[in-house]
């Protein structure tokens, strides 16, 4: 479905009127070795949105996200096929730098993985490497923003030279939140960033969610239910490498068209 | 809409064991109309009496309905159809306890039509009416257990003859009241357990949406054809 539609009330009462189309992808086939890992999917990530990929373990859902910024380049056997773009560019084209792209489609993990340097250096790398700051107090700001931005800010602003890995899960995670957001990233993806975390931390990181998507496209792997119903706008049903079913998230959770989404999302064997 | 079970077995268990609660609530309901007419036609005072008090049996099961379907939304989170199977339970409740209220007043009228004089033919057309309802009642009751939208849709507009059932009996109870001013006190009765049986097909009507929207997730248009044209009865 085309995500471009000016008339979408149901977009304008969650506050943020979507219009334009982030990421699209056009038959997309994943392949590790002779598995078929996903088949012939086409998405629209819309702009300034939360999109939510659910479905069974192994359907497929990680490994599109993955898709999204190139990750599955590191894994020698994956082969993608068919056609991606980040604002109308190819991001498959042999011109584009899979380093330069993944600073603008970030990533966070299940597991909260700090680098072992501290809280600081854990933001900054970012910035450092992609050269994005002019000098030492243009980097503290990039820093005191992005922590401020995954609502970490006032937790560790006394603390900034102790080691990132000595803060409780939540914090690590939204550490790597902040550690993301600091390339001023377009896209951020998550691959269930709430799986290790307690509900108080999961709750705090889905409000950061439903913040960050005032100023980012935001996708999110996860497998719980609840959680896609809470923090997305869209939600994405992959089962088995297919996609069965991309609708808003309220239709999806309401009254889901296909009886797969329906089973799954309800609990059944189907 | 899925047929096959849930992974965690305890939630079939729950939504079965309330699906069996709004039965049974129905099956009181429908006793109930039957027995208040029935207390009318056969002046039997004791009978109306026992409608009267079972009303109590059907107010606590939907009390214990209603518990139990916060309890699942509480512990299951229920979504898509799980969620509309819950909804549907308390509207579905509230209606079928509505009509109980309406026969338990129906049997209150009728110990008071009891003690009055006769008016011929009366009695046969409201238990006509209350037939009707009853009928549309148990459809409707086998509409929800079976999921069957195509029944629930022929019920609701089944209410059309209820309405135009009332509206007849409307202006014979109007008749009545002229030809001998005597039955006016017995008629004013029995127009009011008219309205009452009216009111029965409604919330029938109400229970039959409800199915619609439990099967397929969409209520349905509000354009079944209403016949109910009394309110705009100025003379006889």
């Amino acid at each position: 479905m085309e995500g471009s539609n000016m008339n979408d009330m149901s977009q304008f009462d969650q506050g943020v009127a979507v219009d334009t189309i982030k990421m699209q992808s056009r038959g997309v086939n994943v392949f590790y070795g002779d598995t078929h890992a996903i088949k012939d999917v086409d998405v629209d990530i819309a702009d300034k949105t939360v999109t939510a990929f659910i479905g069974p373990s192994g359907c497929g859902k990680s490994t599109f996200l993955r898709v999204l910024n190139r990750m599955n380049d590191t894994i020698d056997i994956c082969r993608v096929t068919g056609k991606t773009t980040l604002e109308g560019e190819d991001i498959y084209d042999p011109k584009v730098d899979p380093v330069q792209l993944r600073a603008k489609v970030g990533m966070v993990f299940q597991k909260p993985n700090p680098f072992p340097k501290s809280i600081f250096d854990n933001v900054a790398y970012g910035p450092r490497i992609h050269g994005l700051s002019q000098n030492k107090s243009d980097l503290e700001d990039i820093v005191e923003k992005s922590l401020r931005r995954a609502a970490l800010w006032d937790e560790v602003k006394d603390r900034l030279q102790a080691p990132g890995t000595g803060l409780s899960g939540g914090q690590q995670q939204r550490l790597c939140i902040a550690r993301a957001v600091a390339t001023s990233p377009e896209v951020l993806l998550m691959d269930e960033p709430c799986s290790a975390l307690d509900p108080i931390a999961t709750a705090q990181v889905e409000e950061l969610i439903d913040e960050l998507r005032t100023q980012y496209s935001v996708v999110i792997v996860t497998h719980s239910m609840q959680q896609a119903a809470r923090v997305s706008q869209k939600t994405a049903f992959f089962h088995l490498g297919n996609l069965v079913e991309f609708d808003e998230t309220d239709t999806i959770f309401t009254n889901p068209s296909d009886p797969r989404t329906e089973s799954y999302i309800t609990g059944r064997i189907g | 809409m899925p047929n096959s079970e849930h992974i965690v077995s305890s939630f079939d268990r729950d939504l079965e064991g309330i699906q069996a609660k709004i039965m049974r609530l129905g099956g009181l309901v429908e006793e109930a109309i039957t027995k208040s007419v029935q207390a009318l036609e056969s002046r039997d005072l004791d009978l109306a009496k026992t409608v009267r008090r079972a009303d109590k049996a059907i107010d606590e099961l939907e009390e214990q309905v209603n518990v139990d379907a916060a309890r699942i939304i509480a512990l299951r989170q229920p979504i898509a159809s799980d969620l509309r199977t819950v909804l549907t339970v308390f509207r579905v409740s509230a209606n079928l306890e509505r009509i109980g209220d309406y026969a338990k007043n129906i049997a209150k009228r009728s110990q008071s039509v009891i003690e009055l004089e006769t008016v011929p033919g009366t009695a046969a057309s409201l238990k006509r009416m209350a037939r009707q309802v009853e009928l549309m009642l148990k459809d409707v009751l086998d509409a929800y257990i079976q999921h069957d939208a195509d029944l629930a849709e022929d019920v609701r507009q089944r209410d059309l003859e209820v309405d135009q059932m009332y509206s007849a009996l409307f202006r014979e109870y109007l008749t009545h009241m002229m030809e001998d001013p005597r039955h006016i006190t017995a008629c004013m009765h029995l127009h009011f357990m008219a309205k009452n049986i009216e009111r029965m097909g409604d919330h029938v009507t109400s229970v039959a949406e409800q199915v619609i929207y439990l099967v397929t997730g969409v209520m349905p248009d509000d354009d079944r054809p209403k016949e109910d044209k009394t309110p705009y009865v100025h003379e006889a």
